[in-house]
């Protein structure tokens, strides 16, 4: 696939991980993928964004909410869905599903179940990048959270003493689970991580794909430089509900106005006829993974065992 | 087979245990570039109880960093550095801080490889030392080993002697490619010991038999593994009961088969361990030999570990606190002999802290 500009091709690879999702919503019902899903639908732009400036030898790691970040970071379609469906021909060889998804050829690391947990595996990542000297940038993802465990303060602290090449990445979504921001934070997220002496951006357009891969490009070619810890807060907006594939704007913790307002920038909704353009291709990616998830074998029980220790 | 420690004499020949932990943490430095230890204080002028001193001024503070009192994050980076090419040797002053970097060691650490497929490893190794005595009290005592064990995805050590560690830390370096918890005991650091034990043939995480004997099988973890050996000479020497030591050491794979055979010849089992008995050491040991025949068994069970409390740190509910040698003494008379009254004479000593201890406090 060629493209006329980064924008294109940042669409592009928004749409497929949106396509993706939405095609998870439409298996889900049959329970071949019986695995929690948190959806990255409305959040796509800040993992295209994020990824594109990053080499694949720079290490990402991420949470329970990563289908966008694997699938951006290079991970394949084939390996995610197998994954999904628990099969051994999955990323993880049907031990992971959704929220453990990896692949390390590509530069995707961990993700975990337990809010903020790789975070410090970032931090360390990037002390082995500075020690062996490497010149890779490390990448956490997580979200607002997640910024509320100790762990990530610790984690924040230990990269600013040490100038390590690390870039801490904020989805700010506003939620957690159903609990709203303001309802769990005294801090400001940008405001305190500047304490730690980090250089800190928020980005309020978190749609932006384009935006936010020029921030997180200027920031990723500052670390290796040799510049130290960057901090990016990008806003951006959860579509469905918090694990699942439904929506839940009538449930009564959110109101509809924010999404409406969201949507109305959301490039994926809003340039028909790029999404008309690369659609038949990503249909043909997807179904083509989707038909590899379900012929690929179950994992046999000599793997119940298998790497263990 | 005679003691393979001595307290006072034969200096010249013997190694303590803190002399070999520093062995091979300087080994470890010198001899990989990829390792770093990274923990509380391993800078200092004391140096986690000698066994880091003067390393920082050797190879640099890169290779031996002092950390920020974040045990959680700590251990998170040392899990990062490792998937990124280095080896970090971690330490804990005392295994209770431990606790709070749980969340690492038993969700990340431990699942790493399993979760992700086999596509990642966590090669490193965690040292942690159990305090004793002179007052540490409930929050500086606890001999956590069966928290750990009993999470698939980690190996668990307690090295009982100066051997143990220099056979061990060296090989898990070079060899494993996960993560190791060693939990190293305080009271053992100052002892020299001779080394003329038995080495294991194989893989040193495992188990070692110390003392052969036809009455009574005593398994036992680190500090306990010594009294076990001092209680089975006193027995030979006083009553001619001859009790069979086997050192635990890996209390996360132990070695069955040894424990197995052990009981079928001696037909009598004594589980002494550091820590409390239900839910530990004692109770997996007693679930291998159930498990596997009961009928080797020619008497019931017997363990020992700490009294199901937390620590008191008054002197004298501390000597009850803990299983001492006359106590462990008495409980493999009683089996063998068969009675209460079994007419052996015990070892007159209450205190294992005032045998072993030579230094008076604080820490
Ligand atoms: C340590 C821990 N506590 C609680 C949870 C339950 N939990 C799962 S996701 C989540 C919300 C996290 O919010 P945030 O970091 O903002 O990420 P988001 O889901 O919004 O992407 C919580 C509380 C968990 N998985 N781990
Ligand atoms: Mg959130």
């Amino acid at each position: 696939m060629t493209f006329a500009n980064p924008h294109e091709q940042l669409f592009y690879e928004a749409l497929r991980i949106r396509r993706a999702e939405e095609r998870i919503i439409e298996i889900y019902p049959t329970d071949r993928i019986q695995s929690p899903v948190h959806l990255s639908i409305g959040q796509e732009a800040i993992a295209v964004g994020v990824c594109h400036p990053l080499r694949i030898e720079d290490p990402l790691f991420g949470s329970y909410r990563s289908h966008a970040f694997f699938l951006a970071k290079g991970g394949s379609m084939r390996s995610m869905f197998a994954e999904l469906y628990g099969k051994a021909t999955g990323g993880s060889g049907g031990k992971a599903g959704s929220m453990h998804l990896t692949a390390p050829e590509v530069g995707f690391m961990g993700s975990s179940a337990v809010v903020a947990s790789t975070i410090p595996n970032a931090v360390g990542a990037a002390l082995a990048a500075q020690r062996r000297e490497t010149g890779q940038v490390v990448v956490t993802v997580f979200g607002d959270g997640a910024t509320e465990e100790g762990v990530y303060h610790e984690s924040l602290n230990f990269a600013a003493l040490h100038q390590l090449p690390v870039l801490f990445l904020c989805e700010n979504n506003g939620l957690a689970v159903h609990s709203k921001l303001s309802d769990r934070q005294a801090y400001g997220i940008c405001e305190h991580a500047a304490t730690y002496g980090i250089t800190t951006q928020r980005c309020r357009e978190g749609w932006d794909f384009v935006r936010v891969n020029d921030l997180v490009g200027q920031a990723v070619e500052a670390i290796r430089r040799g510049d130290g810890p960057r901090f990016i807060e990008c806003r951006t907006y959860r579509y469905q509900e918090h694990v699942g594939i439904g929506c839940d704007h009538d449930v009564g913790y959110r109101p509809r106005g924010p999404l409406e307002a969201w949507q109305a920038n959301d490039p994926l909704l809003n340039e028909p006829a790029l999404v008309e353009a690369f659609d038949p291709a990503i249909r043909d990616e997807i179904d083509d993974a989707v038909q590899f998830a379900e012929s690929s074998p179950w994992p046999g029980p000599e793997q119940l065992l298998a790497d263990v220790a | 087979m005679g003691v393979a420690y001595k307290i006072e004499e034969d200096q010249a020949q013997t190694t303590t245990y803190r002399e070999a932990l520093f062995r091979c943490m300087r080994g470890a430095l010198a001899d990989h570039p990829e390792t770093f230890i990274l923990g509380q204080g391993v800078d200092d002028h004391k140096g986690t109880f000698g066994s880091t001193v003067g390393l920082a001024e050797e190879f640099g503070a890169g290779r031996v960093m002092d950390s920020p009192l974040a045990e959680e994050s700590m251990t998170g980076i040392g899990i990062g550095a490792a998937l990124n090419g280095l080896y970090p040797i971690q330490t804990h002053i005392r295994a209770d801080f431990a606790l709070l970097a749980m969340n690492q060691i038993v969700n990340m650490a431990a699942k790493y490889k399993y979760m992700f497929g086999g596509r990642f490893e966590v090669p490193m190794l965690i040292r942690m030392v159990i305090g004793r005595s002179w007052g540490q009290g409930a929050q500086h005592s606890q001999s956590l080993q069966s928290l750990f064990a009993h999470v698939p995805g980690l190996t668990v050590i307690m090295p009982a002697t100066s051997d143990s560690i220099l056979e061990t830390y060296p090989w898990i370096i070079e060899n494993h490619r996960g993560p190791v918890i060693s939990l190293e005991h305080r009271l053992l650091y100052d002892i020299a010991f001779r080394g003329d034990d038995a080495r294991p043939e194989n893989s040193p995480l495992s188990s070692r038999l110390l003392r052969r004997g036809k009455d009574v099988t005593i398994v036992a973890t680190s500090i306990m593994v010594l009294e076990a050996k001092r209680a089975a000479e006193h027995l030979a020497e006083t009553a001619g009961i001859e009790a069979e030591v086997i050192d635990l050491h890996c209390v996360s794979h132990p070695d069955r088969q040894m424990i197995l055979d052990s009981v079928a010849r001696t037909g009598r089992l004594i589980v002494a361990d550091t820590s409390w008995q239900a839910y530990g050491v004692a109770a997996e040991i007693s679930r291998i030999v159930c498990e596997h025949d009961p009928s080797i068994l020619r008497a019931p069970i017997a363990t020992l570990g700490m009294a199901p409390a937390p620590c008191p740190t008054a002197k004298t509910l501390e000597d009850l606190y803990y299983p001492t040698l006359r106590s462990l003494a008495d409980t493999a008379a009683r089996m063998v002999v068969g009675e209460e009254d079994h007419g052996v004479t015990l070892p007159e000593e209450a205190s294992m802290a005032d045998v072993y201890k030579r230094f008076k406090g604080p820490f």
